[in-house]
């Protein structure tokens, strides 16, 4: 009966242990930091009753104590990943965010103009019999084409072009 | 005079048998066995989730948030891909891969290792419980170091 008395909490005080060491290790991982808070907490509930469970029964709290210090310095750290993240963030957003938007939107703008420019229309109407087919081209290579060719032409005569809009 | 060696084997059986209960019953014992059996779980997790078919489940909140890789980003990969042999993809993933690696092999043979001392040297178990701390200590800040100067570079 002495024996289980001067035992008591020491179970806890290894499963605390156990934890507290586990949330450690996650906790200075950044991937997993911010998660090892709840293991952290779990590990200092552990600690604290069996802390309580040895107190009551006056057995040894080496084991305990260590399980709480290892979980409460885990938790502290990966409370600090919070930290890091919104530190990291902030800098990051001062920094590229207003670079990167900019040239995301130039790149759109760049490509739109550019398929703009090599669009094909094609509008077929059909009504019985009838049927209408207009096909407008505005690639740039076929207007330049066009121009070299209207300016290797005849100049001498009298060649009005007229463009409207 | 037939029935004394019976006897004093019977006794000699409960000795061991009681011997070994109180051994599994060490706390730090049962802290090795527990701390193996979470690196043997890694190492499993490592194993089982392919680097090809990149189906991990766990992913990096860090880079959730921010929109930015950080420093242990790839480390899952960079463990199975070093559990496969393949060292150089394994850098790539994570530059720090290899030394997390080494610490959490390291730290289940020294589990198997410092039981079997606690168990064979009863005279001698406080003091292999403080190399074990320090020795572990040591250890895990050469393989972490790169992710703590992280933290206190950015906290």
């Amino acid at each position: 009966m002495e024996e289980a008395k001067s035992n008591s909490g020491q179970n806890l005080g290894i499963a605390a242990l156990i934890t507290g060491i586990i949330t450690f290790v996650m906790a200075v991982i950044p991937c997993v930091g911010m998660i090892a808070i709840i293991p952290g907490i779990i590990t200092i509930v552990l600690a604290a009753v069996g802390l309580s469970q040895a107190q009551r029964s006056d057995s040894p709290r080496g084991v305990i104590m260590a399980g709480l210090i290892i979980g409460i310095v885990a938790t502290l750290i990966s409370f600090s990943q919070y930290f890091v993240v919104g530190k990291f963030a902030r800098n990051f957003e001062s920094d590229k965010w207003p670079e990167k938007i900019e040239n995301i939107v130039n790149d759109v703008q760049e490509n739109v103009v550019r398929d703009l420019e090599d669009a094909n229309v094609s509008i077929k109407v059909e009504d019985g019999d009838d049927t209408v087919e207009i096909n407008v081209g505005t690639n740039k290579s076929d207007k330049e084409k066009t121009l070299e060719e209207l300016e290797g032409a005849d100049t001498t005569s009298n060649v009005s072009i007229t463009v409207t809009k | 005079m037939q029935i004394q060696p019976v006897m004093s084997a019977s006794l000699s059986q409960n000795r061991t048998t009681i011997s070994t209960k109180a051994g599994l019953t060490e706390p730090y014992l049962i802290f090795n066995i527990s701390l193996a059996g979470v690196i043997m779980l890694i190492m499993i997790y490592s194993g089982i989730f392919s680097p090809d078919k990149n189906d991990y489940p766990v992913v990096c909140i860090h880079e959730k948030i921010t929109g930015e890789p950080c420093v242990s980003c790839g480390l899952s990969h960079s463990f199975s891909l070093i559990l496969r042999g393949r060292i150089d993809e394994a850098y790539q993933w994570n530059q720090n891969g290899m030394r997390i690696f080494i610490f959490f092999a390291a730290q289940f043979l020294m589990r198997i290792l410092f039981s079997g001392a606690y168990l064979n040297h009863p005279d001698s178990r406080k003091q292999l419980i403080y190399y074990d701390i320090t020795g572990s200590s040591l250890l895990f800040l050469t393989a972490f170091m790169p992710f703590l100067i992280y933290i206190f570079k950015f906290s």
